[in-house]
């Protein structure tokens, strides 16, 4: 039997923001890909993500922003980890993200960013390259 | 006619056999990939029970015989009339920064002839009932849109419409949901302040909470006490505010959020039937009511035939509805009053080779034009690009329009698919698949039993996932991202400038400049008036009967905020909880 654990995902939705569809099917594909997903829900604090991140001891945090807050609120994340002293969990970040923006969220410490239309194993294979000694 | 389907079936099967079937044999394939549609399609009804005329029961072929911009078209191209996106006489959607970010940009948009009433967009923390002091609202004050905490801030807005734009000229729309009973309180004390009758109001709140539990996310109260709401604001519009819509109930929203196209048409309405029995349940008569009702769109997508049949569809299925079921006599009680038909969905365009977005958008426009609705080219092909539109995308979007209602004539016959084998039979099938769900969720006790038995959300969400599997697994086809990306395709290279609509620097300082307002408001105002129009709110909200405007009102008037008029209905109502999926 294999006794490795599986990858552990949070995927979040900070901010009021509630356009869902890429929350949801982020969190069903990777689940079916062979992760632990845990999806917050909406309306989630940079806080509350950090705490939840760290109290089901994600491997990996998935931001999901189409409100155009994404410099901000993404932000408030990496702040957190690091005050949090959690930083060693790979942050990416999908949703409506303009490309001349994307420079600016990998200088905040953001491993990938991944717009529409990526396609869920190419996500999946990401996570798997970067979070070792685990399966999924 | 009998003795005509005799004949077609014996036609239709010596056709399979020596045609088809050879065909399909000769290329090795299981089934034909094409179908073709015979009389003997249509199972059942005629042409008067099933499609009727344009502007008469059941309204399949379109609510009119014509819409007022066929009326007025040929003169609109003579003096080269330009719209100002919106609908009808309001202006572009928007709204950002503080009311003086806003009210600003609208006397200048006036100064530049763009004179439609205010389209307001409002910020998120408005649109969930926090004011912009919250904890909840940091990072978020006037980005998606203007933040309006008081009655206060309602009336800077309202500076840049008076004289010849004053309320009683102009319409105002309200892209508000949980909080709209609080906006629609404002309109009316900004009315009565300016000593304008309130049945010279017109407009449209959207007033459709349903479908933010479903799918668009801006819910405040758990969904009984939100249609409590609901019901009060349609029996205050329907006896004060005489002249303005009630709603504008959208299955747009559910479906880009991943809902199918049955999934939309019957959510829609089973919240439209909500809505309904909510103002009968205050008391109202149907026609007093149904006729200010309106739909704000459905969803779409490229597969036009099927958006045709939709349009079709839910035209018959809502006249019937409100006919059979209510009892309505009025025939405005039974249109679907939309400002467009069919189109593509937001949700189709593509990041990638984003141009192609105008073909599809003008391939969604004549599917408009052919089911009822002026034949729009919707979205701007770099919709998927980030928010704002570049002003060559928008010109390439009014372009395309124009070229299709004066080149290509696509509107000039109303339901010019009316009669066809094949659109019949597929209207006459999304109409059952429809009203198969929409028993489902009847079964359950309504939408409101179904959005909080948890039901259509997470409805909408495996559906989503579907469709992503249908794309990844390539059983759908996607050009340019799941399908044509070899190394012989070129990357189109476009150019995109978005302009900034709002001042970058007043948005960036709209946050601290807001809640120093507030801090102001709250300074000045009348704290023991506050107090009791709230504590009188409160009383008011422990009493389910009571409709609850009137004191909403002396609450905005008293100038409590919108969180404080919310907080107190939390305290009474509780919050919604998200549903797990």
């Amino acid at each position: 039997m294999n006794q490795e654990r599986k990858i552990r995902v949070l995927i979040a939705k900070p901010g009021l923001d509630g356009h869902e569809r890429g929350a949801h099917v982020v969190a069903f594909g990777l689940r079916d890909e062979g992760f632990e997903v845990i999806y917050t829900g909406l309306r989630q604090t940079p806080g509350q993500i950090v705490n939840a991140a760290i109290q089901e001891d994600v491997q990996v945090i998935g931001l999901s922003i189409l409100s155009g807050a994404h410099l901000s609120l993404t932000q408030k994340v990496m702040d957190g980890l690091k005050t949090q002293h959690a930083n060693d969990i790979l942050v990416i970040v999908g949703g409506v993200i303009p490309e001349g923006d994307i420079a600016a969220l990998k200088g905040m410490g953001v491993a990938a960013v991944f717009t529409a239309g990526t396609p869920i194993k190419d996500i999946a294979a990401y996570i798997r390259t970067y979070v070792p000694n685990c399966s999924a | 006619m009998g003795n005509d389907k005799k004949k077609i079936e014996v036609a239709l099967q010596e056709w399979e056999e020596k045609v088809l079937y050879p065909r399909v044999k000769r290329f090795n394939l299981q089934e034909s990939p094409t179908r073709f549609y015979t009389p003997l399609s249509i199972k059942h009804g005629n042409f008067l029970e099933k499609v009727g005329f344009p502007g008469q029961y059941p309204f399949t072929a379109g609510n009119q015989p014509f819409d007022f911009w066929q009326a007025y078209a040929s003169e609109a191209a003579r003096m080269g009339y330009r719209p100002d996106w919106g609908g009808g006489q309001v202006g572009k959607y928007g709204g950002f920064g503080t009311a003086a970010d806003y009210r600003d940009y609208l006397k200048r948009m006036h100064s530049m002839g763009r004179k439609g009433g205010p389209n307001i967009a409002f910020d998120l923390p408005t649109q969930c009932g926090y004011d912009s002091d919250s904890p909840y609202a940091e990072g978020e004050v006037g980005r998606v849109g203007v933040a309006i905490d008081s009655f206060r801030d309602f009336q800077i807005i309202y500076e840049a419409y008076t004289g010849e734009l004053d309320i009683d000229k102009v319409p105002s729309n309200f892209t508000i949901n949980a909080p709209a009973a609080v906006i629609i309180a404002m309109y009316a004390a900004l009315a009565k302040q300016r000593g304008i009758p309130l049945d010279k109001l017109r407009g449209t709140p959207q007033n459709d909470i349903l479908k933010e539990f479903i799918a668009r996310g801006t819910y405040i109260f758990p969904p009984r006490p939100s249609m409590r709401l609901f019901r009060d604001t349609c029996v205050f519009c329907t006896q004060y505010l005489r002249a303005l819509n009630i709603n504008s109930i959208g299955g747009y929203h559910m479906r880009e959020a991943g809902a199918s196209r049955i999934q939309d048409l019957a959510f829609s309405l089973a919240n439209g039937i909500a809505y309904i029995q909510a103002g009968l349940e205050g008391g109202l008569a149907i026609d007093s009511f149904a006729p200010k009702f309106t739909f704000n769109a459905f969803g779409g997508s490229m597969e036009i035939y099927k958006e045709i049949a939709l349009q079709r569809a839910a035209r018959r299925m809502w006249a019937r509805i409100l006919k059979e079921r209510f009892g309505a006599k009025d025939a405005r009680s039974m249109l679907i009053r939309q400002p467009i038909t069919a189109h593509i969905g937001c949700s189709s365009t593509t990041l990638q080779r984003p141009l192609n977005n105008l073909v599809r958008a003008v391939i969604g426009g004549m599917a408009a034009g052919m089911s009822g609705g002026i034949p729009g080219a919707f979205p701007p092909f770099d919709e998927p690009l980030g928010l704002g539109h570049s002003q060559e995308a928008v010109q390439l979007q009014l372009d395309a329009t124009r070229i299709m209602i004066y080149e290509t004539k696509v509107a000039d016959v109303c339901d010019p698919w009316a009669g066809s084998y094949f659109m019949e039979s597929l209207t006459d099938a999304t109409e059952e698949e429809a009203l198969a769900e929409l028993e489902k969720i009847e079964k359950m006790g309504g939408a409101v039993a179904a959005i909080e038995n948890g039901f259509m959300h997470r409805a909408v969400a495996k559906s989503a996932y579907e469709r992503q599997k249908q794309i990844e697994s390539k059983q759908e086809f996607v050009v340019g991202v799941n399908s044509f990306t070899g190394p012989n395709e070129i990357e189109v290279m476009i150019n995109r400038v978005v302009e900034d609509t709002y001042d970058p620097e007043l948005l960036r300082m709209a946050e601290e400049r807001q809640k120093a307002n507030l801090a102001q408001l709250k300074r000045e105002r009348n704290d023991q008036a506050v107090k009791e129009s709230l504590q009188t709110l409160k009383m008011s909200a422990q009493d389910e009967k009571e409709n609850l405007m009137p004191s909403i009102c002396a609450c905005v008037e008293a100038l409590a905020t919108l969180q404080e008029i919310c907080d107190v209905l939390r305290e009474v109502f509780g919050e919604a909880q998200p549903v797990k999926l």
